[in-house]
């Protein structure tokens, strides 16, 4: 019985070695001394130094080319160069067949669209070949008075009935809708809208001269908001024309065949045109204008405290003109050496911050940056430095300026929620 | 057999060593929970045969009648459970309080060494509020922990100077570090995140001790004992953080061998723990055990009561405790398990505990 009664208590024993430790704290009589305490300030002289450059991305490098009219704040216009055609089909490796050119078919994509315009007309210019990345809004009001080519009341192609035939659906992929003249809308599975335009030999001129390249450009006009967002050969959605011909084989028999050509250049003009960069901070526009913010961080954070929210504060000098439906995106990176305008940027997500930007509003920025805020706290060999840019960047004609350390009743701040290092040690 | 029970018994001890628990909420804000320094013979007793156990690291002079090395190690495991009026919380931990190795250098001088807890400083509290923050209430639950204690490392001497007079003397090393964190975690932890503040508080302090046995008959033995301690130092990254005093205390203890398989003790000690900060108070306890059949498997009881050093208020907390335990020789003599059950309850203003400990003691003399 003895021997149970002792092997039982050994086991007892051993599997009672774990531990709960942790009970409801009745405070201030039952807690350690200490308190967790937070502290909320606006640290207004964190950020020391400020720069705003510009001249990073050029329209022709944007994701999308930006269309928007509205009077009295912006007139953008998308402007684009297709690709050279062959002028013959090689039949064999020295007999070749001239092509004979009767129609073509223009494919554009809508990435962006104000789904509350009403009336949204999207007309097709025809441009000068010599457009290119240095060509200014001045320079092609003539084409784009004159030149029209074609017009399609978008509304009017989203509110005709679907047509999913059997055949439609081979041919197109998809359910389209349709107008009388025949345009061709369907619907993209990230609600984008894409759009085919049939032109005739006038409205798609091939000129053997100049190997068939043609140059078109877009406006938008709507009963109220009209902006609109095209894609581009930078995101692999730009325009595409494809020509239709024909040509004689080797028994002279008239075949037809198309061919599909993509953008040699895509951009956008718009005017006004983004302002010089002045004492402000910029960010945004075309070019696209970046502002570096060199931030000093406190011996406070650093030593005795933890940072568990920072808010980057900036007053603008204005709200940005533009089309009520449109916004635009603001990212802050951490800059991981200062070089200036050619600081290496991180690409580090977890510490980016961004802030959605509204038009024509004047609100202040309010961007959390608060793993940033931590990491320069915690890590004093990183340097304490943000660039702010728009994102995608070159993609919109709004530029937002920010008030810098040169005003220093509107100058940038951090918000800053931290709380105190916990006093251990003592009862 | 008997391999495999002390293989799992030292497999059990060594599990057991690196947990260490807060006692008792009493202690949180105060400079801990002190520990008892006892046995598990002497803790089944009330305590009361704590002075006249070479075991326990309490009476220095105890060791005198060691004749041969012979090491003892306690162990224990608590379930606890406190309550703050509405509120309860069950809470278990596992302690090693104490070992003492001794042995004789010489026909008259026995010499000791080991440890005990001094001041058990492992504990965690959780608790919920909801601040303003940037004008907007946030609700916010912090996490407060500490692991660790400060250890009483002795070395002692001990002599019988006359059959009936043994005289014992001791330098204690207080040291040890607990790890501590801070959390407090939002509600909202999308805009606000978690602070983690995490350190390790290293203490160290000094004491002395000086114990004597005296038998007046051949069945009735007086101790005695006092105890100077001097300051506890708290150090974070080698800078002080706090420096309290610590106790001067004394006490004493009789025991009576009725028979040959009888033995009736009781003790009182006081210690002065009022120097301790806010929250400390002096205090008095007593304790009265029995031990009873024969010395190989004996069966022992014990009743304990007094104050604790530590509690909200003008008035110390009190305590009172019952127990009861069972002892088993082995290997014709040279070891012996001592298995126990303690029930406490201590009681002060806003808090009540109440725990349940089983105790595992094992002497080996090799």
């Amino acid at each position: 019985m003895k021997v149970r009664l002792t092997r039982f208590a050994l086991l007892l024993a051993l599997g009672a070695c774990t531990e709960q430790a942790t009970a409801p704290g009745v405070c201030p009589d039952f807690c350690p001394g200490g308190q967790i305490g937070v502290v909320d300030t606006i640290f207004t002289d964190m950020i020391e130094r400020d720069t705003a450059f510009s001249g990073y991305v050029e329209a022709v490098g944007g994701e999308v080319m930006a269309v928007a009219d509205v009077p009295g704040a912006v007139d953008s216009r998308a402007i684009f160069r297709m690709n050279a055609m062959p002028l013959v089909v090689v039949l064999h490796d020295t007999t070749t067949s001239p092509i004979i050119v009767d129609s073509a078919r223009l494919r554009i994509e809508i990435l962006h669209r104000d789904t509350n315009a009403t009336s949204l007309w999207i007309k097709l210019y025809r441009l000068p070949l010599a457009i290119d990345s240095t060509t200014t809004f001045a320079q092609v009001i003539t084409p784009f008075t004159d030149s029209i080519v074609d017009s399609v009341n978008v509304n009017a192609l989203l509110s005709a009935p679907h047509i999913g035939d059997t055949a439609t659906v081979r041919m197109w992929g998809d359910t389209i809708q349709t107008d009388s003249a025949g345009h061709v809308l369907l619907v993209g599975a990230d609600s984008s809208l894409i759009l085919y335009t049939d032109l005739d030999t006038a409205q798609a001129r091939f000129v053997a001269a100049d190997s068939g390249r043609v140059a078109y450009g877009v406006r938008v006009s709507a009963d109220s908001a009209n902006t609109i967002a095209l894609g581009t050969a930078d995101n692999g959605r730009g325009p595409r024309l494809t020509w239709f011909f024909n040509f004689l084989d080797s028994t002279s028999t008239a075949k037809d065949s198309s061919l599909s050509r993509g953008p040699i250049f895509d951009s956008f003009v718009f005017n006004p045109p983004t302002p010089p960069i002045d004492s402000n901070l910029a960010v945004g526009g075309v070019p696209a204008a970046r502002s570096l913010l060199r931030v000093k961080i406190p011996a406070l954070l650093r030593d005795s405290a933890d940072v568990v929210r920072a808010t980057l504060v900036m007053v603008p000098v204005g709200p940005v003109p533009g089309a009520p439906a449109d916004s635009f995106t603001i990212l802050a990176r951490a800059v991981i050496a200062d070089l200036g305008a050619k600081s290496p940027l991180s690409t580090n997500s977890q510490f980016f911050g961004t802030h959605l930007v509204h038009l024509n509003a004047a609100d202040t920025l309010r961007m959390e940056l608060t793993d940033l805020v931590r990491s320069w706290a915690l890590d004093s060999t990183l340097t304490p430095a943000l660039m702010l840019g728009q994102a995608p960047e070159a993609a919109s004609y709004t530029q937002i300026r920010f008030y810098s350390t040169r005003a220093p009743a509107f100058r940038p701040t951090l918000h800053i929620t931290f709380v105190r290092r916990y006093t251990f040690g003592a009862p | 057999m008997r391999r495999l029970f002390l293989l799992l018994l030292i497999a059990g001890l060594a599990l057991a060593a690196p947990v260490l628990a807060q006692d008792s909420q009493f202690g949180i804000r105060g400079l801990g929970t002190p520990g008892r320094g006892e046995s598990v013979r002497a803790r089944t007793t009330g305590g009361a045969f704590a002075a006249f156990d070479p075991f326990s690291p309490l009476l220095d002079a105890s060791v005198a009648d060691v004749r041969r090395v012979t090491a003892g190690v306690t162990t224990g495991t608590s379930w606890r459970t406190v309550e703050f009026g509405s509120q309860t919380a069950s809470l278990r931990a596992s302690r090693f309080p104490a070992f003492v190795l001794a042995g004789p250098i010489s026909s008259k001088f026995v010499v000791m060494g080991g440890f005990s807890t001094y001041l058990d400083k492992s504990f965690g509290i959780a608790t919920r509020d909801t601040i303003d923050i940037r004008g907007t209430p946030q609700a916010v639950r912090d996490e407060v922990t500490s692991d660790g204690a400060v250890s009483d490392l002795r070395i002692g001497l001990a002599a019988r100077l006359h059959p009936r007079f043994a005289i014992g003397v001791a330098l204690h090393g207080l040291t040890g570090s607990t790890r501590v964190t801070a959390i407090r975690h939002f509600a909202d932890s999308t805009t606000y995140r978690t602070s983690i503040a995490r350190d390790e508080v290293a203490f160290h302090g000094l004491g002395g001790s000086a114990s004597a046995l005296l038998d007046l008959g051949a069945d009735l033995r007086l101790a005695a004992w006092v105890r100077s301690d001097t300051h506890l130092r708290a150090d974070i990254r080698g800078r002080t953080v706090s420096d309290d005093d610590l106790p001067f205390a004394f006490g004493g203890a009789v025991r009576w061998r009725p028979g040959t398989e009888a033995a009736v003790a009781a003790a009182v000690t006081w210690r002065s723990w009022s120097g301790g900060g806010l929250n400390a108070h002096d205090t008095f306890n007593w304790s009265l055990g029995t031990e009873l059949g024969s010395p190989s498997s004996p069966v022992r009881f014990g009743v304990r009561g007094g104050q604790l050093a530590f509690g909200p208020g003008a008035k110390a907390p009190t305590e009172f405790g019952l127990s009861a335990g069972i002892g088993k020789q082995f290997s014709g003599g040279r070891g012996r398990l001592d298995f126990g059950i303690e029930r406490l309850e201590r009681k002060g203003p806003g808090l009540t505990e109440r725990v349940w400990s089983f105790l595992l003691g094992l002497t080996v003399r090799p």
